[in-house]
């Protein structure tokens, strides 16, 4: 039977290449996005995990409270002292204090050196025992010893040609300084950057006074003594450090770190993984189609070894080796072309500029197990059932011609399917107005697509019928093309279902952008009344040096400069976002709407409200709120003011700059607004700002227009990556429907045929097929849309309190999407067209 | 009941006459190449009359139907001419033949006449729905109401027995009254009680509309439904009988295998 099964592979190689095809297609896709997920994982983890790895014990403030948003925790500095006491514990070998801080550097003419996806560019303090640098290593020069050298990433170094010895301007939350540039960095392996971010190392001293605080620092890393565990070490060291510190293992820092990083990444990793799921779906789907077809041609290949007396169960065994070795050979070419499949999703990202934290592809040996044994997993599954049905079937039957009739569609199907889809429906809506709405919105968005995809086989007639309308124009073409296309529900629900899915993605992006888009637009025209916009120079910058303000201020024709920053902290108890102001002039530049109150009275020790919190809480003016910072502890606030809440500024709390400095530390500026003089010219005050912010290359200042393209820019680049995953989603779906169609044309051979003899044209049979599969597309094209919209605005709906005041529906881009997807439909048509249209009239007709 | 020589094309179409509803000219079919050469036809001629139904008969690989197929347009013949009407058609490119076929020509296969996701009636007039044009209600009322299949319009193929979808083909055929009508094997996959009605039908579309038949088949019974009976065997019309019967036919066909 080996033989026979083997001979059997070579004599069909076409079929051979149109299976193997299809299987590593599908297993590169997988193996692709594991690929690229896990590279961008490991580049989270590097920027977060590399640097402690030589450290056994870190002693650090305690913190209040875990922030919940961004990567680890703010916490305050800890005292220099505290160093001494620990050096002086047993077990000790070596301990230093660390420092990290907003640090950009700029290159050689003074351009600032950004980073792609928001990744931080951050200052360190070198240490200087070799174990403590863990993962960090000297490529080339020496570390820095004085307060005018820098160690920078050789990543920076190479692409911005930064030679030793060379002076570059580094950017500091306080003042601009200059260094001498005395070595590049690495991080071990050949690594030359944390996951995209830029490294600047000084010596502790200096990175105390341009990261810190000068005589404290972030946190004290310990390197244990031989024969000293961690948690021993840490044992100790909790003994003699005083209170509001504590000493916790390297290993559970660095776990931490990976939690957060987890946290981070989920929505990246969510992405991917409903990606990688279409693929899948997709994959297996065209395996099992393509064994169905190859079974059925063998047909009589296999009643003829079953005649001559083959049991069952060679048979059987026969075919499945057959996709056993067919499942394995196709998943090892399709993890080669995963790579590829990585490697280009990453150039796509850059080029739509999308671009995420990266580091060199990393492939690890699990994911190699994952897509063979998916690949191979999927192919014996989906032989198995048509194996079954060749082999159950009589010798004799095999050699009689089948038409494949319409099949029912099932009641309970429908039934099952709206049962879920209700329950889907009814947690969104209850996610609308439940606490911590965000899981209840996922789980019921899950519900929602499960249950339809259980119920479009039995909306694919009436959907057919719907759509096909405009096909009757194009009389019995377009008619049979509508009844084909409606004949096998559940093949063209599984066709079409990768297209619903890649576009209710792509539709409920959109809706949500474009209701972000329009809700700043409304925000800034209604509630902002400035001249000019000074904001970072790169969009994905955390913000920029309040030296900046001083500078613009200087300017001459500038009346009123007003900033704003951005922070979290817990009041009353409860996590909160809050901004910060200048009391003095922001009201000039923003309609706060305070209600009760004064602005002016907005001191050090006073918070503003919005109107919905303090209508919660019962807060009056002259209450006392209890606030908790992560970097100074619990303060009692007094309620100065109360302000509508909602326009440019909408957090619940707002303090002042000064407050926040004092209470946060030092702080970079998110963004300012700037009046100007009665009578000054707008545009010569810009080019004056902007002359004055040469020094000063993390800002740069726009006018009104630019500020709101600037500041829409990200919603653009999501709709760019919107985009790319629509294009991706309908490059998966095609193959599937090439797949779908080429399966239908072989099965109806005879009829194509019997068309063909009772007179019609190649041409017709072409625009059959060609109809048969836009329609398809358009089931799969308008269920996605459709189902698109209801999550756009329910995801509208759900940030209402996050901003999202408009909702806008984007109807010319939703439908330029659906027409892309029916015109994908066409084109994927061709070659089934093609083969259709060749059919042999006789072979088709005569009986033999 | 006569049997005569075979005749020539140049006798059948001699002035005076209208010109035959089909003519085969000199038609050779071969397969294969080089030495591998089998020929399907020999140089066949034969003229079809109009309004006359023909049967051709012949043992398995005489090439009758291969005969069948040249003169309908669904193969080519490697040489020799084909005429429907006065229409060459070996020499028409695809769409043409198509068009020919669809509009001058009525089918009645074996098996798999019928589209299985259109009914009876959508069935009957699909060929002039492919041309876009509108079927005459009256005729195609006449042709049902004589195939009897009033009340089965509404179904599908597949709620049809045998002999009540070959004759949704018959109706198809002369739906669109056709030049004429090529049947092979019609009643092949039928019952006898099935196949005498269908052929009933047939030699009534002679009889009352003047409706050209040409029919393939092997069953003597059937042949003597028809007016004229071709006898064919390795590839050459070696005979043919007039106003057949069927124990004539069955006598002959005896011979020839002799």
């Amino acid at each position: 039977m080996l033989t026979a099964t083997f001979r059997s592979m070579v004599a069909h190689k076409l079929r051979l290449l149109l299976t193997t095809a299809s299987i590593a297609l599908g297993v590169a896709l997988l193996a692709g996005t594991l690929i690229l997920t896990n590279t961008m994982g490991i580049a989270f983890d590097m920027l977060f995990g590399k640097i402690g790895s030589g450290t056994d014990t870190v002693v650090r403030a305690e913190a209040p409270f875990t922030q919940t948003e961004g990567v680890g925790t703010n916490r305050g500095p800890i005292a220099a002292s505290v160093l001494d006491q620990v050096k002086k514990v047993d077990g000790v070998r070596a301990a230093e204090g660390t420092v990290q801080g907003y640090a950009l550097l700029t290159d050689t003419h003074g351009k600032a050196i950004t980073t792609n996806g928001g990744a931080p560019t951050n200052g360190y303090s070198m240490p200087s025992d070799e174990e403590l640098r863990g993962d960090v290593e000297l490529l080339s020069g020496h570390a820095p010893t004085n307060a005018h050298e820098v160690a920078i990433d050789a990543t920076s170094a190479e692409d911005h040609d930064i030679a030793l010895g060379s002076s570059i301007k580094v950017l500091f939350q306080g003042p601009t300084q200059e260094f001498t540039v005395v070595g590049t960095i690495g991080y071990g392996d050949g690594i030359k950057d944390l996951g995209g971010t830029t490294s600047a190392y000084f010596d502790p001293a200096t990175a105390q006074k341009v990261l810190g605080t000068p005589g404290a620092f972030d946190q004290i890393n310990v390197s244990a003594a031989d024969g000293v565990s961690q948690a021993e070490l840490a044992d100790r060291i909790s003994d003699v450090i005083p209170a509001g510190t504590e000493a916790v293992t390297g290993k559970a820092v660095a776990e931490e770190n990976a939690d957060a990083t987890k946290q981070n990444f989920s929505i990246v990793g969510i992405l991917f993984g409903i990606f990688a799921g279409i693929a899948l779906f997709v994959g297996s789907f065209i395996i099992w189609n393509t064994f169905t077809m190859t079974v059925t041609q063998r047909s009589r290949e296999i009643a003829l070894l079953r005649a001559i007396g083959a049991r069952r169960r060679q048979v059987m065994s026969s075919l499945l080796l057959e996709a056993l070795g067919l499942g394995l050979f196709a998943s090892a070419v399709g993890f080669g072309l995963g790579i590829g499949v990585a490697k280009g999703l990453k150039w796509l990202m850059d080029a739509v500029g999308f671009a995420l934290p990266f580091t060199s592809l990393q492939i690890e040996a699990s994911q190699v197990w994952i897509s063979l044994a998916v690949g191979v997993g999927v192919t014996v599954v989906a032989a198995l059932v048509p194996a079954r049905r060749a082999t159950k079937v009589l010798p004799i039957e095999a050699l009689r011609e089948s038409t494949p009739g319409a099949e029912k569609s099932s009641k309970l199907r429908a039934v099952i399917g709206l049962a879920v889809i209700a329950a889907g429906a009814g947690a969104l809506w209850a996610s609308l107005y439940a606490d911590g709405g965000m899981k209840l919105f996922g789980l019921g968005l899950g519900a929602a697509m499960v249950g339809v995809i259980i119920a479009l086989p039995v909306a694919v007639r009436p959907l057919a019928a719907a759509i096909a309308t405009p096909l009757r124009l194009r009389g019995l073409p377009g008619e049979l093309a509508k009844q084909n296309a409606a004949r096998n529900p559940r093949r063209t629900s599984a066709t079409a279902a990768a297209l619903m899915i890649g576009l209710t993605l792509v539709v409920s992006m959109g809706v949500f952008a474009s209701s972000l888009k329009a809700s700043f637009g409304d925000v800034l025209s209604d509630r902002v009344d400035a001249d000019l916009y000074v904001v970072t120079s790169s969009a994905q910058a955390p913000g920029y040096s309040p030296s900046v303000l001083a500078a613009v201020k200087g300017v001459d024709g500038v009346d009123e400069v007003s900033a704003n920053g951005w922070g979290q902290a817990r009041f009353d108890g409860q996590d909160s976002g809050f901004s910060s102001i200048d009391p003095g002039n922001a009201d000039e530049v923003l309609a706060l709407n305070v209600e009760k109150g004064s602005l002016a009275d907005l001191g050090k020790d006073d918070v503003m409200v919005a109107r919905s919190a303090a209508k919660e809480h019962g807060w009056k003016v002259g209450d006392t709120v209890t606030a908790e910072f992560a970097e100074s502890g619990k303060h009692q606030l007094h309620v100065a003011a109360v302000y509508e809440g909602k326009g440019w500024i909408s957090d619940d709390f707002v303090v002042s700059r000064a407050a926040q400095e004092a209470l946060a530390g030092p702080q970079l500026v998110s963004n300012a607004f700037v009046t100007i003089d009665a009578g000054a010219d707008r545009a010569e005050v810009q080019d004056a700002i902007a002359a004055a912010l040469a020094d000063h290359p993390d800002a740069k200042v726009l006018d009104r227009a630019g500020f709101e393209k600037e500041a829409s820019g990200f919603i653009d680049q999501l709709l760019t990556f919107m985009t790319v995953m629509l294009a991706l989603a309908v490059m998966i779906a095609l193959l599937g429907i090439v797949n779908t169609l080429a399966l239908s044309v072989f099965e109806r051979t005879r009829e194509l045929g019997l068309l063909r003899a009772v007179g019609m044209t190649r041409s017709q049979v072409r625009a059959m097929v060609r109809w048969e599969s836009a329609v398809i597309s358009l089931i799969g094209a308008v269920s996605g849309a459709a189902l698109g919209i209801g999550i756009g605005l329910a995801m509208s709906q759900i940030l209402k309190d996050e901003g999202i005041k408009s909702i806008s529906i984007p109807v010319l881009q939703i439908a330029v999407y659906v027409a892309v997807a029916a015109a994908a439909g066409v084109l994927a048509a061709v070659g089934p067209a093609r083969s259709a249209a060749k059919v042999d009239v006789l072979k088709a007709v005569v009986t033999d | 009941m006569s049997l005569t020589t075979t005749l020539s094309p140049q006798q059948a179409t001699f002035p005076g006459t209208p010109a035959p509803a089909a003519r085969a000219v000199g038609v050779t079919k071969q397969y294969g190449a080089g030495d591998a050469t089998v020929a399907a036809l020999d140089d066949v001629s034969v003229d079809l009359d109009r309004g006359r139904f023909t049967a051709i008969m012949g043992p398995s690989g005489s090439g009758k139907s291969t005969l069948l197929h040249m003169l309908a347009g669904l193969d080519r013949p490697t040489s020799g001419e084909v005429y429907l009407g006065d229409t060459e058609i070996t020499s028409l490119r695809d769409k043409r033949l198509t068009m020919l076929r669809r509009d001058r020509i009525g089918f009645i296969f074996q098996s798999f006449n019928l589209l299985p996701t259109m009914t009876a009636a959508e069935n009957i007039v699909l060929p002039m729905r492919i041309a876009g044009r509108r079927p005459d209600p009256d005729w195609v009322a006449a042709i049902v109401q004589t195939v009897g299949l009033d009340g089965r319009l509404g179904h599908r193929p597949s709620q049809l027995s045998g002999g009540q979808q070959q004759r949704v083909a018959a109706a198809r055929a002369l739906a669109s009254r056709p030049e004429i009508v090529f049947a092979d094997e019609p009643t092949g996959a039928l019952d006898s009680r099935s196949g005498t009605e269908l052929l009933r039908f047939l030699r009534t579309a002679v009889d009352e509309l003047a409706q050209t038949v040409v029919m393939v088949t092997h069953d003597p019974t059937a042949a003597a439904y028809a007016d004229r009976v071709l006898f064919l065997a390795d590839g050459h019309i070696v005979d043919e009988m007039h106003d057949p019967s069927a124990e004539a036919v069955l006598d002959y066909m005896k011979n020839l295998g002799a």
